[in-house]
């Protein structure tokens, strides 16, 4: 396979390929490249922090003491941001990578956001179970999940009093997209979810006296319908399919929608809503490596963060870094703008994010200096410039650029360059690029990283 | 701005490919269409308990529901017979009392959400409670009737959702050197000197590089004028009056920026409520004070409207911690020389009749307040920006 194609794969279905993925790999076919992609992503391995500290809680000490739901409250919050640095940390090192990548993408379809520790961690990982199995299960484990109960107050959801908050969601954002049913459909299915809750420990419970038996009429069908039957009503429907392969389509191809090619997905995905056939199909097909497609996406704040951190090995001295930087690009894990999730595309670039995009890799690589000293120049005004500035630390890091170096020890400075950019260089800038000293590996992957085209995949 | 006309625009300019004629180009721009009239928006974050800071002093229901953190009749600067100032709002009650405060009560939405991050959402984009924008007011103020990301200024290191819109951005700032600085950076100096127009056609990554320079233009622009303006006013020392006192310095330098927005966080009281809203009330007041002082020194008040506001307002009745929890109405507070009703706008809900929750109810859709300004103030279509028509409010 060919090394461009790899990375496009590579960055796509996960984080960018390393340098000894792309050595091991471009021996392989297409097809072997993309069975190695899924077989290392059969399994699913849950993502876990420590949590014994609170696990001495209980409903009791909790519900009836305040200083108690307080101090929980409190250490869920720390706990949270613990778990948020081990996602990120998972995606940097994970031989799963499409089950990562997916996860990614489906934190930011099924958009939930809590403050209970156990509950959030629950469903990261029950995003990253379904990650790739049978859409329908999905939707079901989704509607039972203690988070997504509270986020879309479905736990207020009562018999004689609906709260049609996560019906609604679930039409709008989770299956069929706006404009494909009635007001009056949301309020039928409502009362199929009634009574939905759990328990402390954060298992699905149906409150018996709480939940509405009698007939509702969804989609001109009525019988005495539960959350269940509404989801496989729903997901007779095609537009479900055409809805959630238009969003694949622009996530894992291209902004810019091309309507066959999601009819085309959506036929696939109609036939039996199998999550892992879909993407393997998307993945085998010739237009997914399509010139216009391959480096035509603006990076996710965390894959161009991640993306960074495979290619060199970084460790935060401060965990808590790590997500400062997540909320200076505009992307925290674990803390989504809103139900409708992160908007992507151009909307991760302003002006402040632009920049610190840039200057992200000198700052965490290199002490925020970026190195430009221009072959044959010996001026050190540049150097200078830099001196003079305060050394005002950022992040501490302790970077392994032993492992990056020996990666591509092979590595031409040329080969450095096809691999860590994936967009063709303007003349201009393939110019610019040219006239760099190119005396360092180092330097010169930091000088690439700093790049506008280090920004696409 | 789109990207077509901003082409058109470029090679009208510059004849030639490189850099330098192409940001020129973008310096020469005016900003037409923009009226000389400044908006400074002010997030009181975490959900201020505005029966605390507007206290109804003559109501036993309050006293009744709050017990333990009930702001006395003897401890407060009272305004009217119904209500009073918290006695660290002085400078406020002094702005008050020359008629440069309006103070609008019972300001929410319908269906209210309690979630800090929803309800400043909702603030922020203009939504109804059950609709999820991804541009904010600002934003698509932009979008309509500004062209350069410095039309509208972020005090602060990222910028909100307030001030994203569809195709212009606007720009955070908390120190317009380090901005510059940050811009100026040598390589991406040489980047940009090696790039050229015709890769602006080009979908994602010519945006990258249109945003890439207007940054770089934006941080120019914003650095020179502000090294132009001198504050004649002290401050006090808080990163609070600091956003105000770089605000000060922005607006008197003859910046094309119509819209500030900063904010001042630390509101969400849960326990112990007293002593930190009591601080936090008084850094607010004393910045403020200092700012408007400083604008009327220079005679840029004149053309200056200060809006404050906070996500939702605390529960009528404590909690057992001696703090509040999250509520919904609140009141607005708008601040300049030319408000047509000063003191207070209308009456303060019952504080019996509450919604579901316990809260007060709301009487006035913040969204009037912002048709208001918009149409008023700013002088232009309200419902290009709000999606929809609200009714106005006669306070400026």
């Amino acid at each position: 396979m060919k090394q461009q194609d790899i990375q496009h794969l590579y960055w796509r279905a996960g984080f960018g390929a390393t340098p000894n993925q792309l050595k091991n790999l471009s021996a392989m076919d297409k097809h072997q490249v993309v069975d190695a992609l899924f077989q290392n992503s059969s399994s699913s391995t849950p993502l876990e922090i420590d949590t014994t500290e609170i696990e001495r809680f209980t409903v009791k000490s909790v519900y009836k003491d305040k200083s108690k739901r307080r101090e929980f409250v409190k250490i869920s919050n720390q706990k949270l941001k613990v778990l948020n640095t081990f996602w990120v940390n998972r995606m940097v090192t994970t031989e799963a990578l499409l089950r990562e990548k997916m996860t990614l993408f489906w934190a930011n379809h099924f958009v939930c956001r809590g403050n209970n520790i156990f509950y959030v961690q629950q469903y990261n990982n029950t995003l990253r179970n379904h990650a790739l199995g049978n859409f329908g299960d999905f939707v079901k484990a989704i509607s039972k999940e203690a988070t997504m109960l509270k986020y879309l107050n479905n736990k207020q959801n009562r018999k004689r009093k609906p709260n049609e908050n996560f019906a609604r969601e679930l039409m709008e954002l989770f299956t069929l997209g706006e404009g494909h049913y009635t007001e009056e459909d949301i309020k039928e299915s409502a009362k199929a979810f009634t009574g939905y809750s759990h328990n402390f420990e954060g298992e699905f419970v149906l409150r018996k006296f709480q939940h509405d038996y009698d007939f509702k009429t969804f989609f001109g069908h009525t019988g005495r319908y539960d959350g269940d039957d509404i989801i496989d009503m729903i997901l007779e429907q095609k537009q479900c399919a055409r809805f959630i392969c238009r969003k694949i389509y622009s996530y894992f191809v291209n902004d810019i929608i091309n309507e066959n090619r999601v009819e085309e997905l959506a036929t696939v995905f109609y036939k039996d809503y199998n999550i892992k056939s879909l993407m393997r199909h998307l993945f085998m097909s010739d237009w997914f490596y399509s010139e216009k497609n391959i480096g035509s996406k603006i990076k996710s704040p965390i894959d161009f963060l991640v993306g960074m951190i495979r290619t060199v090995p970084v460790e935060f001295e401060k965990p808590q870094d790590v997500i400062k930087i997540q909320k200076l690009l505009g992307q925290i894990l674990l803390n989504p703008p809103n139900v409708a999730g992160w908007k992507g595309g151009k909307s991760w670039i302003d002006s402040n994010t632009i920049m610190l995009r840039l200057k992200l890799p000198s700052i965490i690589l290199a002490n925020a200096k970026i190195s430009i000293k221009e072959k044959g120049d010996f001026e050190d005004s540049f150097e200078t410039y830099y001196s003079k500035k305060k050394k005002n630390k950022f992040v501490t890091t302790a970077i392994d650029w032993e492992t990056f170096e020996t990666a591509c020890s092979s590595f031409s400075f040329d080969d450095l360059k096809q691999q860590l950019v994936i967009p063709e260089l303007s003349e201009g800038t393939a110019t610019y690029v040219k006239t760099l000293s190119q005396n360092s590996k180092r330097n010169f992957c930091v000088q690439l990283m700093s790049l506008p085209e280090y920004q696409m995949c | 701005m789109d990207r077509r006309h901003f082409l058109k625009q470029s090679t009208l300019a510059s004849s030639l490919f490189f850099v330098p004629n192409f940001v020129k180009a973008f310096e020469n721009m005016s900003a037409t269409g923009l009226g000389y009239k400044r908006l400074v928006i002010i997030q009181l974050a975490g959900g201020n308990d505005g029966l605390n800071t507007i206290i109804p002093f003559n109501n036993d229901v309050y006293y009744r529901n709050r017990p333990t953190i009930g702001i006395q009749k003897s401890d407060l600067i009272k305004a009217t017979d119904e209500l009073g100032f918290h006695s660290n709002l002085l400078p406020l009650k002094e702005l008050y009392d020359q008629g440069y405060l309006t103070i609008i009560n019972n300001v929410g939405y319908p269906n209210p959400n309690r979630s800090h991050f929803r309800s400043t959402d909702i603030w922020q984009t203009a939504s109804s409670s059950n609709q999820y924008l991804q541009t904010g007011w600002i934003g698509r103020y932009l979008d309509n009737y500004g062209n350069k990301s410095y039309n509208a200024i972020e005090i602060d290191d990222s910028l909100s959702l307030a001030l994203k819109g569809q195709n212009i951005n606007g720009i955070a700032t908390k120190n317009p050197r380090v901005l510059f600085r940050t811009s100026q950076d040598p390589y991406f100096k040489n980047v940009l000197k090696h790039y050229q127009d015709e890769h602006l056609s080009e979908h994602n990554l010519g945006y990258l590089y249109k945003t890439m320079i207007a940054a770089e233009s934006s941080a120019k622009y914003i650095f020179e004028k502000h090294k132009t303006a001198r504050n004649k006013q002290e401050y006090p020392n808080n990163a609070f009056a600091n956003q105000l006192k770089t605000t000060s310095k922005l607006i008197n330098s003859g910046i094309e920026t119509k819209v500030f927005y900063s904010s001042l966080g630390g509101f969400d009281t849960h326990a112990g409520q007293l002593n930190q809203q009591s601080r936090l009330l008084k850094i607010y007041a004393e910045g403020i004070n200092a700012f408007v002082s400083d604008l009327k020194q220079q005679g840029t008040f004149n053309d200056t409207l200060i809006l404050t506001f906070s996500e939702f307002g605390r529960r009528v009745k404590q909690n057992a911690a001696n703090g509040t929890d999250h509520g919904a109405a609140n009141n607005v507070f708008i601040i300049g020389n030319q408000l047509k009703t000063p003191g207070f706008f209308n009456d303060l809900s019952s504080l019996s009749n509450l919604d579901d929750n316990g809260d007060l109810k709301y009487t006035v859709d913040f969204r009037s307040i912002y048709a208001t300004i918009l149409s008023s103030w700013l002088s232009i279509d309200d419902k290009s920006i709000l999606n929809k028509s609200f009714s106005k409010l006669d306070f400026i």
